[in-house]
C-alpha cells in the first residue's frame, strides 16, 4: 500500500491539474492508451535499468542493463527490443533481443558472451522470470491486449480499474488481473494478478512517475511475488524518447558487436 | 515400624484423603488449561512432542546449524507422495495415472489455511515438486532453447504420457527424484510451513486421493508424517499399554493373594504414584515426548514392587500374630531398610540419566526416578493405611493353614530345590557365570550402535511400507545436506585488500586501469568495506567514461568490467574448478552404495550448458570460465521456477548446498557417509579454501545418537559407583556392598550380549536400559542380601540359614520378579518397536536379575561364608 499512496502522491504533483473530466471511454479504448503509454511513446526510446531482486530473506541481487525500443510503426503494434547487460560483471555484454510480432509468436534471442553462443529462445511460453527477477519476459515487452477480455470494474476521480481475463486460461498462471490505470496519464499505476480463488499471487506497482520529454514515464517500478515473498524493484535513468536508432541494431549480427554508440 | 507408617495406620483415612485431594489436585491442573487454554493460560496444558529433533536441545549448535541452513537455503520439512502402479506395462505413465497426479498436484497446491495468528499455514505451493510445477529445459527447433512446464497440463494420451516420462529422465534434478529410476513411479514432493501442520495435509491429500477410481497405489511418507502418526500412537500406547498392565499386575497379585480386596491396596498407590507423577511432569511445562509416555508404564510396575514385598511378608506373618498391627509392625520392622535402599537405588539409576545430554532422555530420567520416591512415600503409608482399614475378620481366611499349603506350593517346592543346588553346586554356578560371562563379552563386542525413527514403526505399519516402496523405485527418501563454503572472508583487512587492488591495477596490462589505480587511495578514505571501496572505484570510473570517445569507450569499459570482477572473484561457487572439485565428489558419492543420489549446484550447471548445446551428452560438463559458468546460471534463471537455485547456493554464491539422497536412514549408514566425505576431503583437499559441514534430520540422528551412546556410559558409569558405595554404606561392609552389585553386573552384561549376539541394534530403547536395569536389578540382591543376614543371626551357619532364605524371602523376590516382569510385557501390544524392545528387555533384565539373584548370591555365599559372615562369629 505504501508504493501506492506513493505513485499517488507523485501523480498527484505531476497532473494535479490537469486531470480532464472523465468522459465515459469505452473499456478498449482505456486499455489500448494505457499500453500505448506504457510500451510506445516516441518512435523510440532508450533507458539504463538497473534491477534490483530481493528475496524473502532480504537478500539482495543486482542486474544493470540498457534497454534500446523502437516501433515498427504508430499503430502500437510491431516493436524491437534490445536488452544489453552490463551487471552483474560476469554477464556483462550478454544481450537479449525480442521482436514484437502482431501476427504471430514474439522471436526472442539470447547472446551469451563467454559461452559464444546466439540462442533463440523457444516461444513457448513468455510467463517465465526475466533473469531471475520477480518480472516475466512478457512484463518487459507487453502483453498483447487482445489476449485478455478486459471489463471496467470501477471508475473513480482518479482510476479506471480494469479486470482481465485471460481468453485462454491454460496458457497463464493467474486466473484474472485488476488494473489501476491513472486516468490523466494512462499509466497503470498498479496491476493485482490473481489465481482462481481470488488470492493476489503477484503485483505490480508504479513507484516513480517522471515527465520526459513530454511523456509521463515510469522511472521506478516494483514486482511483487505473494508466494514466494520475494520482489524485484526497477529504477531506469537516463531515459529518452525518440534517439533515431536504426533499425538493423535489431538483429542477429548486433548481438555479437553491441552498438556503442547507442548503449553508452 | 518407621515413624510415618505408624502414623498412617493411626489415622488411615487420613491419609487416603491426602493422597486422593493430591490426585485430584493434579488432574485438575493439567485438564484446566489443556480443555480451556486461553480461560488458564497461566497453567501449562498437556502438550504433546513427537518431534525427534527435541532430542537435542533447543540451543545445541548442530541444531541452531540446521535451522538456519534450512532458512538460508530455503528448505521446508516435505510430505513425500509416491504414486506407484504395477499393473500398467507403464506403471503410472498413463494418461489416467497421470491426471489423476496432475489433479492432486492442483489440490494439493491449494491445501493452505490461516491460523488463530493470522498466519498462512499449509503448503508452500510456490516449491512444491511434481510433474506438473517443474520446468523442462532442452533445445527447441534449431539454434533455440526452451523452457516449458514438464507437465502443464494432464496428458491427452499415452503417447504423450511417455514424452513426458523422457524429458523428466532426461534432466538429472528430475530423474531418480520426480521419476522412479525404473522410469514407473512418480513421487511428489510437497513442502510445508510447519511439521505440525503435516497431519491435516495429509488427510486432506488422502480424502482426495479417495476420488480416483484408477488402480495406482499412493504412498504417504517422509519425517513430518512419520512424526505425527508416532504421536497418535503413543497416546494409543499410554491408553492401551497402561491399562493392560495394571489389570495384569492386580491379576498377579490376586493369584499370588487370593484376596481382591487386599491387592486393591498396592493398585491405588501405582495409580496415585502415576497420577502425581505426569502431573507434575505436565505442571512444570514438559511436554510429552516419546521417552516420558513411557513413564507410566515405568512406575507402574516399580510402584507395586514395594508393596508385593510388604504384602508378601504380611502374608506369610499373619497366622503368627492374628493380628494386623502387630504383623504390620514385624512387616515394616523388617522392610523398612531394604525398601528405603532399593527405592534410593532405583531413583540414583534413574536420575543417573540426567546427566545425558538429550533433553527428552534427561527428563525421563528425573521424571521416574521422582515417581519412584512417590511411590515408596505411598507404599509405606497407604498400604499399612488400607490394612488397617479392613476389618480384623476380613482376614480370618487369611493364610489360614497357608504356611503348610505355601510350603508345599509349586513355587515353594520349586525354591527350595534351587536352594539346594546352590548350597551343594556353588562352585559349578560360578563356574557357569564365568563361561556365561565369556559368551556376553563376545556379544558385548559384536554390539553394533544404530538407529532410524522410521523404524520405530513395525515392518507392517503403513508407514514403513510406503519407506520400502518409495527407497526401492528412487533415489532415496532420506534426506542429507552437505554444506560447502568458502573461508570467511577478511572483512576487517580492507587496507590489504585495497593495497591488492591497487598493484593489481598499476601492473595490469590495460591502460585505463593503470591510469585510475592512483585513485584507490583516496577512495578507500571513504569506504567502509570492500564492496563499498568496489562501487566507488566503479562510479569513478563510470564517470571518466562519460568524457571519453566511442574509440577509447569499448577499452574503458574493459577496465570497468575488470573491476566489477574484481570482487566477484569471492563467488567462489562460479568457478569452474570449484565446480568441477563438487562433481567429482559426487562422483565418488555414487561409488559409496550409500547416496542413492545427490543434486547440486554443478548438476544443474552442466544440464543447462548440455541444453545449450542442442542436449549433446559431450556438453553435458562444466564449462571453463567464470562468465560461461555465470552465463548458464542466468539462463537458468530464466525458467518458471529461477528461485530453485538458492535451494543449492546463496544469492553471493559464497556457500554451496548439496542435497544428498539416501536410502537408509539407520544412523550407521549416515556415520560412514560423514567418515568416507571427510577421508575424501583429505585424500583429495578441496580448492580455496573451502571446508564442509552437515545438515538434515538424516545427519541430526546421528549427532543426537553419538551423544546419547556417550552420555549413557558416563550416566551409567556414575550411577553404578554411586549405588555401589550406597550397599557398601547400607551393608557397613566392602565386601557385602560388592556382593550386591554382582546380580546387576551380571544382568547387564548379559542383556549388552545378548544384543550384541542376536544383533539387535544398539537404539535409543536399548541404551536407556542400561540404567534402567541398574535400578531394579540391584533391589533384588539387596532384600536377598538384607534378610539372608537377619536370618543368618538366629541359625548356626549358612548350611541351616539358607533354607529359611529360600523360604519366605526367595518367594517374595519370586513373586515379585513374576509380577513386575510380567508387569511389563503389555508393551508388546504397543504398535510401535521402542516400547517393544523396552518392553521384551525389561521383563528379561527382571528374570534375569531374579535368577541371578537366587542363584549366584547364595553359591558365593555358601564359598566365601568365612569372610562374610566373620564380624557374626565374634
Amino acid at each position: 500500500m505504501t508504493y501506492l499512496f506513493k505513485a499517488l502522491l507523485v501523480l498527484s504533483v505531476f497532473w494535479a491539474g490537469s486531470a480532464s473530466p472523465a468522459l465515459a471511454l469505452d473499456v478498449m479504448e482505456v486499455v489500448k492508451k494505457a499500453n500505448h503509454v506504457s510500451y510506445y511513446k516516441g518512435d523510440d526510446g532508450r533507458a539504463k535499468v538497473n534491477m534490483r531482486i530481493i528475496d524473502d530473506q532480504g537478500r539482495e541481487r543486482l542486474r544493470e542493463f540498457v534497454i534500446l525500443r523502437k516501433d515498427n510503426d504508430q499503430t502500437d503494434g510491431g516493436q524491437k527490443f534490445y536488452v544489453y547487460f552490463n551487471k552483474p560483471a560476469d554477464v556483462k555484454k550478454m544481450v537479449f533481443m525480442v521482436i514484437k510480432n502482431m501476427d504471430r509468436d514474439d522471436d526472442r534471442w539470447l547472446y551469451l558472451p563467454a559461452l559464444d553462443l546466439v540462442k533463440r529462445i523457444a516461444a513457448s511460453d513468455e510467463r517465465t522470470s526475466f533473469v531471475g527477477s520477480h518480472f516475466y519476459y512478457e512484463d518487459v515487452s507487453g502483453r498483447g491486449i487482445n489476449e485478455d477480455n478486459h471489463v471496467l470494474v470501477e471508475e473513480n476521480d482518479n482510476f479506471y480499474v480494469v479486470k482481465s481475463t485471460p481468453k485462454d486460461p491454460k496458457s497463464v498462471e493467474f486466473s484474472s488481473y485488476k488494473s489501476w490505470i491513472h486516468k490523466a496519464t494512462f499509466l497503470p499505476v498498479k496491476t493485482e494478478y490473481y489465481d482462481d480463488q481470488g488470492q493476489k499471487i503477484r503485483s505490480y506497482t508504479a513507484l516513480k512517475v517522471e515527465v520526459v520529454s513530454g511523456h509521463p514515464t515510469v522511472t521506478s517500478a516494483s514486482m511483487e511475488d505473494h508466494r514466494s515473498g520475494g520482489k524485484t524493484v526497477m529504477n531506469y535513468s537516463a531515459v529518452k524518447y525518440d534517439v533515431g536508432l536504426p533499425d538493423k541494431i535489431f538483429s542477429e549480427r548486433y548481438l555479437r558487436k553491441a552498438p556503442i554508440k547507442y548503449l553508452r | 515400624m518407621i515413624h510415618i507408617s505408624e502414623t498412617a495406620a493411626r489415622k488411615p483415612k487420613v491419609f487416603f484423603w491426602i493422597s486422593g485431594l493430591l490426585s485430584l489436585l493434579m488432574i485438575g491442573l493439567v485438564a484446566l488449561p489443556s480443555v480451556w487454554p486461553s480461560t488458564y493460560s497461566m497453567l501449562s496444558p498437556l502438550q504433546i512432542d513427537t518431534d525427534p529433533e527435541n532430542m537435542l536441545s533447543v540451543d545445541e549448535p548442530v541444531r541452531v546449524f540446521h535451522n538456519s541452513q534450512k532458512k538460508e537455503f530455503s528448505l521446508y520439512d516435505m510430505v513425500v507422495v509416491g504414486v506407484v502402479n504395477s499393473s500398467h506395462p507403464e506403471g503410472v505413465f498413463n494418461k489416467k495415472s497421470l491426471g489423476d497426479i496432475h489433479a492432486l498436484t492442483e489440490f494439493a497446491k491449494k491445501i493452505q489455511w490461516q491460523d488463530k495468528d493470522g498466519k498462512t499455514q499449509g503448503v508452500i505451493s510456490a516449491d512444491l515438486m511434481a510433474p506438473s510445477t517443474v520446468d523442462n529445459i532442452e533445445p527447441g527447433g534449431p539454434g533455440e532453447v526452451k523452457f516449458e512446464w514438464l507437465m502443464k497440463e494432464a496428458p491427452l494420451d499415452d503417447a504423450e504420457a511417455l514424452s513426458i516420462r523422457r524429458k523428466a529422465q532426461n534432466l538429472p534434478l528430475l530423474n531418480g527424484t520426480i521419476v522412479s529410476d525404473d522410469g514407473k513411479a512418480v513421487a511428489l514432493y510437497i513442502p510445508i510451513t510447519a511439521k505440525n501442520v503435516s497431519y491435516n495435509v495429509v488427510e486432506a491429500l488422502k480424502s482426495k486421493i479417495a476420488e480416483f477410481s484408477g488402480d495406482d497405489q499412493y504412498h504417504i511418507t517422509g519425517l513430518p508424517v512419520a512424526q505425527d502418526t508416532f504421536g497418535v500412537e503413543m497416546f494409543i500406547q499410554m491408553a492401551i499399554s497402561a491399562p493392560m498392565a495394571m489389570l495384569l499386575i492386580f491379576l498377579l497379585m490376586w493369584y499370588f493373594f487370593k484376596k481382591a480386596s487386599l491387592v486393591v491396596s498396592p493398585m491405588i498407590v501405582a495409580m496415585v504414584s502415576v497420577i502425581v507423577t505426569m502431573g507434575l511432569l505436565v505442571v512444570t511445562g514438559n511436554t510429552v515426548h516419546i521417552m516420558s509416555s513411557m513413564i507410566p508404564i515405568f512406575i507402574m510396575p516399580i510402584a507395586v514392587l514395594d508393596a508385593i514385598h510388604i504384602l508378601s511378608d504380611f502374608y506369610d506373618r499373619y497366622p503368627l500374630y492374628k493380628d494386623r498391627k502387630k504383623t504390620l509392625q514385624h512387616v515394616m520392622k523388617e522392610l523398612s531398610a531394604p525398601m528405603l535402599f532399593t527405592t534410593l537405588t532405583t531413583a540414583v539409576g534413574f536420575a543417573s540419566l540426567a546427566l545425558t545430554p538429550i533433553p527428552p532422555v534427561q527428563t525421563f530420567g528425573l521424571f521416574v526416578s521422582i515417581g519412584v520416591i512417590l511411590a515408596w512415600l505411598f507404599t509405606i503409608t497407604l498400604v499399612p493405611a488400607y490394612i488397617m482399614l479392613m476389618s480384623e475378620e476380613a482376614f480370618a481366611d487369611f493364610g489360614l493353614d497357608h504356611t503348610d499349603m505355601d510350603n508345599n506350593s509349586p513355587l515353594a517346592k520349586a525354591l527350595n530345590g534351587l536352594g539346594r543346588v546352590t548350597f551343594r553346586g556353588a562352585k559349578l554356578i560360578i563356574l557357569g557365570v564365568f563361561a556365561l560371562a565369556a559368551v556376553a563379552w563376545v556379544g558385548i563386542d559384536r554390539i553394533v550402535v544404530n538407529d532410524n525413527p522410521v523404524k520405530w514403526f513395525s515392518a507392517d505399519h503403513e508407514i514403513r511400507v510406503a519407506d520400502r516402496a518409495l527407497n526401492e523405485r528412487f533415489a532415496g527418501t532420506y534426506m542429507a545436506y552437505l554444506v560447502l563454503k568458502g573461508p570467511d572472508a577478511e572483512r576487517a583487512n580492507l587496507p590489504l585488500f585495497a593495497q591488492g587492488l591497487k598493484v593489481g591495477m598499476q601492473t595490469h596490462a590495460m591502460k585505463p586501469l593503470n591510469e585510475m589505480a592512483s585513485e584507490v587511495d583516496g577512495l578507500l578514505l571513504n569506504a567502509r568495506d570492500r564492496d563499498q571501496l568496489i562501487a566507488l572505484l566503479i562510479a569513478k570510473i563510470e564517470q571518466h567514461m562519460e568524457r571519453v570517445s566511442d574509440e577509447d569507450w569499448t577499452a574503458w569499459d574493459d577496465a570497468l568490467t575488470w573491476v566489477g570482477e574484481y570482487l566477484s572473484k569471492e563467488e567462489i561457487f562460479k568457478d569452474p574448478q570449484v565446480l568441477t572439485y563438487m562433481s567429482d565428489l559426487q562422483k565418488y558419492l555414487q561409488t559409496t552404495g550409500l547416496v542413492g543420489k545427490s543434486n547440486s549446484l554443478s548438476d544443474v550447471v552442466k544440464t543447462v550448458h548440455r541444453e545449450l548445446f542442442m542436449g549433446d551428452e559431450e556438453a553435458y560438463r562444466i564449462p571453463g570460465s567464470r562468465s560461461a559458468v555465470a552465463e548458464t546460471l542466468i539462463t537458468y534463471q530464466n525458467s518458471h521456477r529461477p528461485q530453485d537455485l538458492w535451494h543449492f547456493v546463496t544469492p553471493d554464491y559464497k556457500k554451496t548446498n548439496m542435497w544428498l539422497q539416501l536410502k537408509s536412514g539407520d544412523n550407521r549408514d549416515m556415520s560412514a557417509l560423514i567418515d568416507k566425505v571427510d577421508q575424501y576431503f583429505l585424500d583429495n583437499p578441496a580448492p580455496e579454501g573451502i571446508s564442509h559441514d552437515w545438515f538434515g534430520l538424516t545427519y541430526i540422528n546421528v549427532i543426537w545418537q553419538d551423544k546419547m551412546v556417550a552420555g549413557m556410559a558416563e550416566a551409567f558409569i556414575g550411577s553404578f559407583i554411586i549405588v555401589f558405595i550406597m550397599m557398601v554404606f547400607l551393608f557397613r561392609s566392602l565386601w557385602w556392598g560388592t556382593l550386591a552389585m554382582i546380580p546387576l553386573t551380571f544382568t547387564i552384561g548379559m542383556i549388552y550380549g545378548i544384543i550384541g549376539l542376536i544383533g539387535k541394534d544398539y537404539d535409543m530403547p536399548v541404551a536407556v536400559l542400561s540404567s534402567l536395569s541398574l535400578g531394579l536389578a540391584v533391589d533384588y540382591a539387596i532384600h536377598f542380601l538384607v534378610r539372608s543376614r537377619e536370618l543368618r543371626k538366629n541359625y548356626p551357619d549358612w548350611k541351616t540359614t539358607y533354607v529359611a532364605v529360600f523360604g519366605e524371602p526367595a518367594r517374595a523376590i519370586t513373586r515379585n520378579v513374576i509380577v513386575v516382569g510380567i508387569g511389563f510385557m503389555p508393551l508388546l501390544a504397543a504398535p510401535l518397536v521402542p516400547y517393544k524392545t523396552v518392553g521384551v528387555f525389561i521383563s528379561a533384565i527382571l528374570i534375569l536379575a531374579g535368577v541371578a539373584t537366587l542363584t549366584i548370591l547364595p553359591a558365593l555365599i555358601r564359598i566365601f561364608e568365612g569372610l562374610l559372615f566373620k564380624k557374626e562369629r565374634i
